[in-house]
């Protein structure tokens, strides 16, 4: 995580951007589309936000579905029952998983390393049971119906994004390029710095005099800020807000994606996203026990493959 | 009301030995290897139905003798193949082995025995409901406590008398000195592990019983047994133990005044604890990494 | 004028009694070197200092301030700073982002998101200061996992003289080096002590370092102190000499 504005780095960075712009030309030649490329975008942003806490601070959060989950509710409700403005939504999502990061943040960070995890994922399901008794509200175990993303209104002019994938797409690319700017900007102030920090090495954080709860609890309550928004996204995507999206195997899943891309560099989890959605449809159009598939995917990346694909890219370019 | 009263508390010590049975399991492997068994859950299963499947030919008590030994030797094989070698590293890949793990489980028994649930036949002797007043108290339900006392105490003695368990307990205080006084760490952690899968196994077994068996079960019970950790403080197996106690008698009383919430209260406990004493009720200082 | 007083500590861990009474006062620039053979409370004795342990009896007084039950974060800012036995650094950054983090949490940006150039240009003079000092220069771009021993060892060094402490405790600072290593750290400490105005109070094993760096000395032995005074003094000791010095005596 170095200043130096490498060329190759530049390059990297044009060549992701050219892909990601014209995504919705290069998909359907490949069997792809549109859609699945939005649902990569928004779960490659929920990776992302899930590894500012995880791959840059070292915090092993293990029930940020919760959030994801949490935001994508708020935005159907916003939907339902607020205004049918898709903007507000977003905003309300990104609001309820962020307050609830915040709030749940105080008692978490009391507790590190694996109890610390434990501790996450317990709160996480919370959100999930509440999501399945509050039925009335939250539509139980059918989840929440009823609403759909609104066209975007601009007084002149009209942007479709309900029925048309391609406008929607640059939408919520507008709103990942929006959050990943942010979080680039964090991750190279000194904010950013005291985050790693803390991750290489939280005795010698502490004894720097650097204030390590609270930073957790900062960049913990941030992350839940921008998985909320991604959750939310989730929700306009599908028209649907899922409970089984707050349950800690879609907490595992994140985990995942951050890991199989590589945790530790920025773009990693959205190649592991990727990957991951991509791999997991497929697994799941040809067999009946892709669940079996994936468990062993987790077990081989763990296993072989733990620092991800662009962590071996980076030894590979290193050595 | 106060019949009532115990009558719901009663039941939820009922359901709370169940509990325990899980956590301790959970509770041994987490505090000697910092290992989180996300398959925890899927272990009971596969006790289960490995009971379900050898009790026509061995019966219910044959397969209550042998499902959990089997059990173990499952888990002895995973930890020893899979987990193994991830101590060193980073608690987040052990994590994602066990998580991968339970997924595994799950499609597996679903792949072997069907999505179907079984219907598990107990012996009549236990079926039968020892008193009409107090009618949850069937032969079976107390006949699983009876099995939960007796597990704990051959833990206790386990723990208390045998050199293993002396080591196990040194070992979750000081990993390094046991080592250095000569002990096979890896071993160790080895038999510790299946240990705790082995309570995990009877706890299935147990289930099977009361609760009928299906893939999914594992995951469901996962939870409570977190909550009875946590709760019960870390590091420490009585607090496990007094956690799952606590967890199954809230559960019980909230049953009497406002059934919707009787799990919730759970998670409500948990909250109340961390916020007045994070490291829980019986859990040691010092321990939060 | 005492900068440290140590007063009448101890620290108890159950029936286990690892510092058993002990008071010390550093004047301000003085050298202090605690010896000892192990187990006999040094690093506990300096975990209480720090803050990272709480004296089951006795005060920690710093500066006329009472900071025995003070968190280790904000005796850092009162003014101490440490290293530890193990170096504890940031291992895949590099040095200069080692010294960037530690000049930046001086300076009290560390929850700030931005900086003026102003601001920036400041730091990056300090690291390059701090470089200077340690001769660390020519490796700033190394990360830090990757360098020996020695140079680890000075780059924590520096990350605690980045702090601009009044008081630094050094952990052991020549553990497990070779004999030139334990030179130039040596050669560090005395310049930092003799530049900056430093006062120190280091722990170590090494007779040679002790011997040529402090302006007092204190022995412990099993969480008690067996002796004080100049290396003269403690070189004559015979009880100190019969238990510990042996023939490392300088």
């Amino acid at each position: 995580m170095s200043d130096q504005y490498d060329a190759r780095k530049l390059l990297a960075l044009a060549c992701i951007w050219a892909a990601l712009l014209l995504a919705p030309y290069w998909m359907p030649p490949l069997g792809g589309y549109t859609a699945l490329g939005t649902r990569v975008l928004v779960l490659g942003l929920a990776a992302m936000s899930l590894n500012f806490l995880l791959g840059f601070t070292g915090v092993l959060s293990f029930g940020h579905a919760a959030y994801f989950g949490l935001g994508a509710y708020g935005a159907g409700l916003s939907l339902k029952f607020l205004a049918a403005s898709s903007p507000l939504a977003l905003l309300m999502g990104m609001l309820l998983g962020g307050v609830a990061g915040a709030l749940l943040g105080t008692l978490i960070v009391r507790r590190r390393g694996v109890y610390f995890a434990m501790v996450t994922i317990a709160f996480g399901q919370v959100f999930y049971y509440i999501a399945f008794q509050w039925s009335s509200l939250t539509g139980g175990d059918d989840g929440l119906r009823g609403f759909s993303r609104q066209p975007l209104d601009f007084g002149l002019f009209k942007i479709d994004i309900l029925s048309n994938a391609d406008y929607f797409y640059y939408f919520v690319l507008f709103c990942f390029a929006l959050i990943v700017a942010i979080m680039s900007f964090i991750l190279r102030s000194p904010f950013g710095r005291t985050m790693l920090a803390i991750r290489e090495n939280e005795r010698r954080a502490r004894f720097l005099g650097i204030a390590i709860e609270r930073h957790i609890w900062i960049v913990f309550t941030l992350s839940c800020f921008f998985i909320g928004f991604a959750g939310a996204l989730y929700a306009l995507l599908n028209n649907f807000a899922d409970p089984r999206g707050l349950h800690y195997s879609q907490s595992g899943d994140f985990v995942m994606m951050a890991v199989m891309g590589g945790m530790r560099s920025f773009w990693g989890p959205l190649l592991g996203a990727a990957v991951f959605v991509v791999l997991q449809d497929y697994l799941s159009s040809v067999t009946v026990n892709w669940m079996s598939f994936v468990g062993l995917l987790f077990v081989l990346v763990v296993l072989f493959f733990p620092r991800g694909l662009l962590g071996m890219v980076r030894r590979k370019l290193a050595s | 009301m106060l019949q009532l009263l115990l009558f719901n508390v009663t039941n939820g010590l009922i359901i709370g030995a169940f509990y325990v049975l899980m956590a301790l399991g959970l509770s041994l492997i987490l505090n000697l290897s910092n290992v989180i068994n996300f398959a925890h859950g899927g272990f009971l299963v596969v006790g289960g139905y490995i009971a379900y499947t050898i009790t026509p030919y061995v019966g219910f008590w044959g397969a209550l003798l042998i499902a959990p030994p089997l059990t173990a030797i499952i888990g002895l094989l995973a930890e020893r193949v899979l987990i193994r070698p991830l101590y060193g590293r980073d608690p987040l890949y052990s994590l994602l082995l066990t998580f991968g793990l339970a997924f595994i489980f799950e499609d597996g028994t679903r792949f072997i025995w069907g999505a179907q649930g079984k219907p598990v036949t107990v012996p009549a002797v236990l079926a039968q409901p020892l008193s009409y007043e107090f009618f949850f108290i069937t032969g079976y339900r107390l006949f699983m406590v009876a099995m939960v006392v007796v597990a704990v105490a051959v833990l206790f003695v386990l723990l208390r008398y045998t050199r293993l368990g002396i080591r196990i307990r040194a070992g979750t205080l000081d990993l390094e000195t046991v080592s250095a006084l000569g002990v096979n760490v890896r071993t160790l952690r080895s038999l510790n592990f299946a240990v705790g899968i082995f309570l995990a196994g009877l706890s299935g077994v147990l289930a099977a019983g009361q609760l009928g068996l299906e893939p999914t079960m594992g995951s469901g019970l996962l939870m409570p047994s977190f909550i009875a950790i946590i709760v019960g403080g870390v590091g420490s197996l009585t607090g496990t133990l007094l956690g799952g106690l606590l967890i199954g008698v809230a559960s019980g009383i909230t049953a009497v005044f406002l059934p919707a919430a009787s799990e919730a209260i759970m998670y409500v406990l948990m909250a109340v604890v961390l916020l007045i004493r994070p490291r829980g009720l019986l859990g040691e200082e010092g321990m939060m990494t | 004028m005492t900068l440290l007083t140590v007063d009448n500590v101890s620290r108890h861990f159950g029936s286990l009694i690892a510092v058993d009474d002990i008071s010390m006062t550093v004047a301000p620039g003085e050298l202090r070197a605690v010896i000892g053979p192990n187990g006999a409370g040094k690093t506990t004795f300096f975990n209480m200092i720090s803050g990272f342990l709480i004296p089951t009896s006795g005060r920690i007084i710093f500066d006329g301030e009472d900071i025995t039950r003070l968190l280790p974060a904000r005796r850092v800012w009162r003014g101490i700073a440490r290293t530890f036995q193990i170096t504890e650094v940031f291992p895949e950054l590099t040095i200069r982002e080692n010294l960037r983090i530690a000049v930046e949490s001086a300076s009290g940006f560390r929850l700030r998101l931005w900086q003026t150039s102003e601001e920036d240009r400041k730091v990056r003079q300090r690291v390059d200061e701090l470089l200077e000092m340690s001769g660390l220069g020519q490796k700033a771009h190394r990360l830090v996992g990757e360098l020996a021993h020695g140079d680890q060892r000075a780059n924590e060094i520096m990350m605690a003289l980045a702090l601009r402490p009044r008081l630094l405790l050094l952990d052991e600072p020549t553990a497990g080096m070779g004999d030139q290593e334990t030179y130039d750290i040596t050669q560090l400490i005395r310049k930092l002590h003799r530049d900056q105005k430093l006062t120190i109070v280091l722990i170590e094993h090494d007779m040679r370092v002790v011997f040529h760096l402090a302006d007092r000395i204190m022995v412990l032995a099993e969480g008690k102190m067996l002796a004080e005074g100049t290396p003269k003094e403690i070189a004559a000791n015979e009880a100190v000499q019969a238990a510990y010095l042996g023939k490392a005596a300088a």
